[in-house]
């Protein structure tokens, strides 16, 4: 009962990445743009490996790790993110070429980390994963070794990032007090059906307050891995200061990967609702929301302006782990599948505009007038992310509010009741707080007049395959979401 | 010596762990802290399966993976350091102001 073919994914893209870092060394022309190419190719590779495993027997659980369809989503999702990242980073020139090759490296790295992670059932394990995202991602924040900004961004990156993985170790030392071991799903005796791990279940029992105290630092760990209020200085910071490639990276896939994770473990594997925390992480949602959406108002730079909204899109995420009903479930994988299309056509068309070294608002001003069609493409994307409708975030936020109100209207008591429905009233005025900011862009964009000798930004063949397909499926799924949705009741389903 | 020594010890690391990772103004500083906060957790683990689960040896085993864990995370982290110093001059944390808004 090892299984460890199920992660054969994983191995695949390990040894590929490893591979990538062999021949660097030996590639006759350095400073040459053939890593990148690498490194979409193995991702493409290990996605491959993931879409073979989405619809067949070959899933189960291992002593460490479980593949389900749920799973496999957000691997095949992890991968998209990174693929699209390999083909920003051949438009970036900022990077330098000569660390081609251990970039790359390290991005499928971290790319290996975030499928393990959704994968894990060990809290060990969990935890190992975690800090092999985190350590590859250190690295890549701070790639441009020259660049104060860079430097300073991996740094406070670094800082909060071993901080929260004491936490998050913390409260693993305490799990393990109280349940004697470190898994949160074990494999019963005879062969291969799933039980939860009955010390975990039953609760709180008479170790009942450790194992609480335990899920909070747990809970506080994730919480700075996913940006959540009151945990989320560092963002802006970071994703202000990482490369442009990098951060488009950082503001989707781990932070996919890691409600993921919160969704396995605090609604499958030891529910919250069964230690008394739901209220609790719906307080979080909603902070996360509103204080996303409230200081993205007051920004200027537009790396700051999305650092922030990503923040609140994660709180909306939120909504959906703390319903805990299918529904929810369903709207968390469709938001993050919708969020991965709107999120990297923003960043996209940020990355083209700011070419000329400048991220600022104003870098904005009459983009209209210099390149109609991109001026377009980011507004779509920004009316998505504000989930206006017939565009494929409206789908997604209805979703998740829906979920709110579904759950409300099953509470049992008329205290839980009005958790529900206050997430979805404040989810809903939050998203009109949002397009108060996400029109400002759109402001700069058509009404102001382009400044003198601003040229129409370059977009290069990898750009603009990226900004097609995140607009077609924006465009798609919002106006027939079906498939899509389809899709999503599929993956949901998950072991046990 | 029983387990609520060793469980007070941790979290007293812990703790001053914390303070010192949130009130240092220097980043070597602020490392060690989070170092003892690393090593509370290991006391915790290898106090819990000594008191409580002496039939295996997964607290110890749990300890030295993090161990092991924390020593990479230090070594990309002095690496960092050692970045910004070049470029200014400092490891003192309110220098580094570039980024806000």
């Amino acid at each position: 009962m090892f299984n460890l073919q199920l992660l054969a994914p994983e191995i695949v893209l390990s040894v590929l990445a490893l591979a990538l870092m062999a021949i660097d060394l030996i590639l006759p022309t350095r400073r040459s743009q053939l890593p990148y190419h690498l490194g979409w190719i193995s991702a493409l590779v290990a996605l491959a490996c993931v879409v073979a495993t989405l619809a067949t027997s070959s899933q189960g659980a291992g002593p460490l790790w479980i593949v389900d369809p749920f799973s496999q989503l957000f691997k095949a999702m992890t991968l998209l993110a990174v693929i699209v990242t390999f083909l920003l980073c051949l438009e970036y020139e900022d990077l330098s070429l000569s660390q081609s090759g251990t970039f790359a490296a390290l991005l499928l790295l971290s790319a290996v980390g975030l499928m393990l992670l959704v994968s894990a059932t060990d809290l060990l394990f969990l935890f190992v994963s975690l800090e092999l995202v985190a350590v590859s991602s250190f690295i890549l924040a701070g790639f441009e070794r020259r660049n104060r900004k860079s430097n300073e961004g991996a740094i406070k990156y670094f800082l909060f990032g071993a901080f929260s993985s004491a936490i998050f170790v913390y409260g693993l030392s305490l799990y393990y007090g109280a349940a004697g071991t470190t898994k949160l799903l074990i494999l019963s005796q005879n062969g291969s059906s799933l039980s939860l791990w009955t010390p975990v279940l039953t609760g709180l029992g008479r170790q009942g307050p450790v194992l609480l105290l335990a899920m909070l630092f747990l809970l506080l760990g994730f919480g700075f891995k996913a940006a959540m209020v009151p945990m989320h200085f560092w963002v802006p910071d970071v994703y202000e200061g990482a490369p442009m490639p990098v951060t488009t990276f950082l503001s989707v896939a781990p932070k996919i990967a890691i409600m993921g994770v919160l969704l396995r473990v605090f609604t499958l594997l030891v529910p919250a609702s069964g230690l008394g925390l739901t209220g609790l992480l719906a307080l979080l949602a909603i902070l996360t929301m509103t204080v996303g959406n409230t200081i993205a108002i007051f920004q200027d730079n537009v790396k700051r302006l999305l650092a922030y909204s990503s923040i609140a899109q994660a709180g909306y995420i939120l909504i959906g782990i703390v319903t805990a009903n299918s529904l929810g479930l369903e709207g968390v994988l469709l938001y993050s599948a919708v969020y991965i299309a709107m999120n990297v056509g923003a960043f996209t068309v940020l990355q083209a505009v700011g070419k000329n070294g400048s991220y600022e608002l104003s870098a904005f001003d009459g983009l209209s007038r210099r390149s109609m069609a991109l001026a377009l493409t980011m507004a779509v994307f920004l009316l998505s992310l504000a989930g206006i409708p017939p565009l494929a975030g409206f789908i997604g936020k209805f979703y998740l509010f829906a979920a709110a109100m579904e759950a409300g209207r099953a509470a049992a008591s008329s205290s839980s009741k009005n958790i529900f429905y206050a997430l979805a009233v404040v989810g809903v005025i939050n998203s009109v707080i949002s397009v108060y900011y996400y029109m400002k862009i759109v402001y700069h964009m058509f009404f102001l007049p382009p400044h003198e000798r601003s040229s129409a930004p370059a977009i290069g063949p990898y750009l603009l395959a990226v900004l097609a397909v995140c607009l077609a499926g924006v465009l798609a799924f919002g106006v027939w979401p079906e498939p899509l949705i389809a899709q999503m009741r599929i993956s949901a389903v998950h072991l046990p | 010596m029983t387990l609520t020594h060793h469980l007070l010890l941790g979290a007293a690391l812990f703790l001053i762990g914390v303070f010192g990772a949130l009130t240092r103004r220097n980043i070597i500083g602020i490392l060690m802290s989070i170092e003892l906060m690393f090593n509370a957790a290991n006391i915790n683990l290898a106090a819990f399966n000594h008191f409580l689960h002496p039939e295996g040896v997964l607290g110890m085993t749990t300890a030295l993976f993090i161990i092991t864990v924390a020593a990479a995370e230090v070594v990309v982290g002095l690496a960092l350091v050692l970045a910004i110093y070049r470029n200014c001059e400092s490891v003192y944390a309110e220098d580094f102001n570039l980024l806000k808004g």
